[in-house]
């Protein structure tokens, strides 16, 4: 079964540009995808429209079969933003935080999980980037989703914080049976992870096995010789 | 104490705790909605209201809650599609509150006397009917706020994780302007329009330095201008002084102790 279904779609912001031309791609159940592509490529974009956030300009989006204008079973998607502008002085703790998403039960569950134990009692804005991300990551498991939409989930993290959250994913994939979709940067720490590579510069350039993207990443980001004038 | 005895002083000391329950929920959630120049913006956008109000003959108390309630939403509305920022919104209706009191007062006679009252507060004029809708208002206040505690913590955390979770978006802003648009009138009897907005603002920003939960920061707000409208009332009484500025005097010390820990601390 596919989770998501995306066909011809198009978008722009100011009705001239266009940030997404004729995208179109299936993820099917059990899938890990790493999206990749330059800065202003339309990874973001896709996934607020995958996410409802925005309306596509052409084309159709099925998410579990369902056409996304009539899809309302959000608790069936997680979802970790790639950045989030909290206020500074938001003063929530970790556990309010889960509390809000999650009955007790789960809450504990979630910080036994992830590993939250030792942070639990404390205010979110007063923890290390890959604390946040780990918050952020749980509160998107509170529901017990299927799909889980990640947008750069270890960007600006220590190479321990990466390590710790890249295992947590590929237990969740492995494991847990989870559909998984993930922007990132880091291109190596994809190829070795994923399952399925989707290679968005505004069109879909590739999507499939790791094995064949590297010749179209090398080109996308003008790594190849007189190739591409992507951004790396 | 004799004072105390009085019916008229009872209903002005029992309002301004009321209110500041009322304001010192609202600041907190409104602060951290980046919305803390609102209760400027509406509660001179209210002055506007008063005036419309004793122009048409109405009874202005409610009047004023109704028509600040439509011009809350009417900010939002306008400043959520993105035509106009948000701060500008709250700017624009803030002068044209104004401007309409400004244009009334010239058209209306005697009401330079009574705008006095409603600038500077008068928590010992509250009347009957004043003082059974501040009852009522904040009954619907807090349990706004109790009701949907959990949506609206999320919402302030992230919008965008907050739709996920089923909580609607638009609604809840919705909800939460006219909440705060009435505690804002609310609060023009205890400290008057000028000073409105530190009712709201000041005891959760005290509360923001010193809270470490959500809930705890709630709760410190709470106790913040409680304890200041009983420590200004009580100051007032004693020095014959008007009780807005001692009030909100009693908040700033508040606020400049917890500002100073917090900067010891750091």
């Amino acid at each position: 079964m596919q989770l998501i279904r995306v066909e011809d779609l198009s978008f722009s912001y100011d009705g001239r540009v266009r940030v997404l031309e004729e995208v179109s791609f299936g993820v099917d159940k059990g899938d890990f995808v790493g999206v990749i592509g330059p800065n202003g490529a339309g990874k973001t974009t896709l996934f607020k429209i995958l996410l409802g956030f925005l309306r596509p300009s052409r084309g159709k989006v099925f998410l579990f079969g369902e056409d996304i204008r009539n899809f309302r079973d959000w608790s069936r998607i997680g979802y970790v933003p790639q950045r989030l502008s909290v206020e500074q002085s938001f003063p929530a703790t970790v556990e309010e935080l889960l509390s809000l998403v999650a009955p007790k039960e789960r809450v504990r569950e979630l910080a036994d999980f992830l590993h939250m134990n030792s942070f639990i009692g404390r205010q979110f804005q007063k923890l290390s980037g890959g604390q946040q991300q780990l918050v952020l990551l749980g509160m998107a498991l509170a529901s017990g989703p299927e799909l889980l939409l990640l947008d750069e989930p270890t960007a600006g993290l220590d190479v321990h914080a990466q390590m710790h959250i890249l295992e947590i994913l590929k237990d969740l994939s492995l494991n847990e049976g989870k559909t998984i979709m993930m922007i990132s940067h880091d291109i190596g720490t994809v190829l070795k992870n994923v399952d399925k590579v989707l290679c968005l510069n505004r069109k879909v350039l590739y999507y499939g096995e790791p094995d064949g993207a590297v010749e179209v990443i090398e080109e996308m980001f003008g790594l190849r010789r007189g190739a591409g004038d992507g951004t790396p | 104490m004799e004072l105390l005895n009085y019916d008229f002083v009872q209903r002005g000391i029992i309002t301004g705790l009321l209110v500041a329950v009322s304001c010192s929920i609202a600041g907190v959630f409104l602060i951290l909605r980046r919305m803390a120049f609102l209760g400027a913006g509406l509660s001179h956008a209210a002055f506007g209201g008063i005036a419309l109000g004793t122009l048409l003959r109405v009874e202005p108390f409610i009047f004023t809650a109704l028509f600040t309630v439509l011009v809350g939403n009417l900010v939002q509305a306008i400043s959520s599609r993105r035509r106009i920022p948000g701060d500008a919104a709250i700017a624009l209706v803030f002068s044209g509150g104004v401007a309409l009191a400004v244009l009334i007062l010239g058209l209306v006679k005697g009401f330079g006397e009574y705008v006095f009252g409603y600038l500077f507060g008068n928590i010992l004029m509250v009347t009957k009917e004043e003082f059974f809708f501040t009852i009522l208002s904040s009954v619907v206040v807090v349990s706004f706020f109790a009701l949907f505690y959990r949506k609206l913590v999320l919402l302030s955390f992230s919008e965008e994780v907050a739709k996920l979770k089923g909580v609607n978006i638009t609604l809840m802003n919705h909800l939460l302007i006219s909440v705060s648009s009435l505690v804002i009138v609310l609060s023009i009897k205890v400290v008057g329009i000028i000073l409105a907005s530190s009712m709201v603002v000041i005891p959760a920003l005290t509360a923001l330095l010193l809270g470490r939960s959500f809930m705890s920061t709630v709760l410190i707000s709470v106790v913040v201008a409680v304890s200041s409208v009983v420590v200004g009332i009580g100051v007032a009484f004693y020095y014959d002084l008007p009780p807005s500025g001692s009030i909100v005097g009693a908040m700033i010390l508040l606020f400049s102790g917890a500002f100073l820990k917090k900067v010891l601390k750091n």
